[in-house]
């Protein structure tokens, strides 16, 4: 309660709430590349995120923190971890990256989840749904 | 006019190379700091900060340099000043660096803190004279300056501002 006395409407209480936003955020992308051509192992393929980011965002873009959790050479399907101040700025990368080694690519984004990477590979994909 | 707010960045170029200073002109400095944006913040970061961007205002004798961009983008661009390490006119590159002085909303304002920053530099550059010979110099300069009323208010500020 506000001090009597001090001549203004007491407050009758304060509430602070923190929202803990998620620290990460996941997303399970996929590389789609023309056949016919070397395929990115890990390393390379954690440096094209980088290079998508840099060409968007910059020196700033390259040095978020993200890592690739898991990698699957044969499907070149990822599952990407990423702090959550600079989710917007990695989602926008990878959508707009064009070109790997000079081959046309494309970044397809397939399921993304602010809490756990559990959930995301436990969980059903919707927008791989195909309905009968 | 909320809608179409801009910030109007002050900054000063130094060098220890004195010949840095023919390359202080709009089109070179316009260069370097969207050279640093672009590096530092990407081509989203260049294309946010090239909205409305311009070389308002250029000193070459003191080296001060006033920017302006949206409001929206004028992190993006204070940010980015530090990473502007030379300068290029003519074929010719010269190593600098660029101190913010004042971010403001408008011209006058900036105008404003650069006549009291003025006069404090004249005042400090007194200070360090070495020998009598330069003090006398800069108390005759100081003192001989006047203020003229000009017909035209054009906004830009000479160095020598009406002091007593």
């Amino acid at each position: 309660r506000g001090p009597a006395g001090r001549g203004m409407a007491a407050a009758a209480f304060e509430r602070r709430v923190l929202r803990r936003a998620a620290e990460h955020h996941y997303l399970r992308v996929r590389l789609e590349l023309a056949d016919g051509g070397a395929r990115p192992n890990a390393a390379q393929f954690k440096q094209l995120v980088v290079t998508a980011l840099r060409e968007l965002h910059g020196e700033v873009g390259a040095a978020l923190p993200v890592d690739v959790l898991t990698y699957e050479e044969k499907t070149l399907s990822a599952i990407l971890r990423v702090i959550s101040s600079g989710f917007v700025k990695l989602w926008s990368a990878l959508t707009l990256l064009g070109f790997y080694q000079n081959r046309r690519c494309a970044f397809r984004v397939l399921q993304v989840k602010p809490t756990s990477p559990f959930l995301l590979a436990l969980s059903g994909n919707s927008r791989e749904l195909v309905l009968d | 006019h909320a809608a179409l707010s801009r910030r109007y960045v002050l900054c000063e170029v130094v060098s220890e190379d004195p010949r840095c200073r023919q390359c202080i002109e709009d089109r070179a400095l316009g260069l370097a700091v969207r050279d640093a944006i672009a590096r530092v913040h990407g081509d989203y970061g260049l294309a946010c900060c090239s909205i409305s961007f311009t070389v308002k205002y250029l000193n070459a004798y003191t080296g001060t340099v006033l920017l302006r961009c949206r409001k929206d983008s004028y992190r993006l661009l204070c940010s980015a000043l530090p990473f502007v390490r030379s300068l290029e006119s003519r074929a010719q590159r010269y190593p600098c660096f660029l101190n913010t002085l004042h971010v403001g909303g408008t011209i006058r304002t900036c105008q404003k803190f650069l006549i009291q920053y003025n006069r404090t530099q004249l005042l400090r550059l007194l200070q360090n004279c070495t020998n009598e010979e330069q003090r006398q110099c800069i108390q005759k300069s100081l003192l001989s300056c006047s203020l003229t009323e000009e017909q035209s208010q054009s906004g830009d500020e000479e160095e020598d501002d009406g002091t007593e």
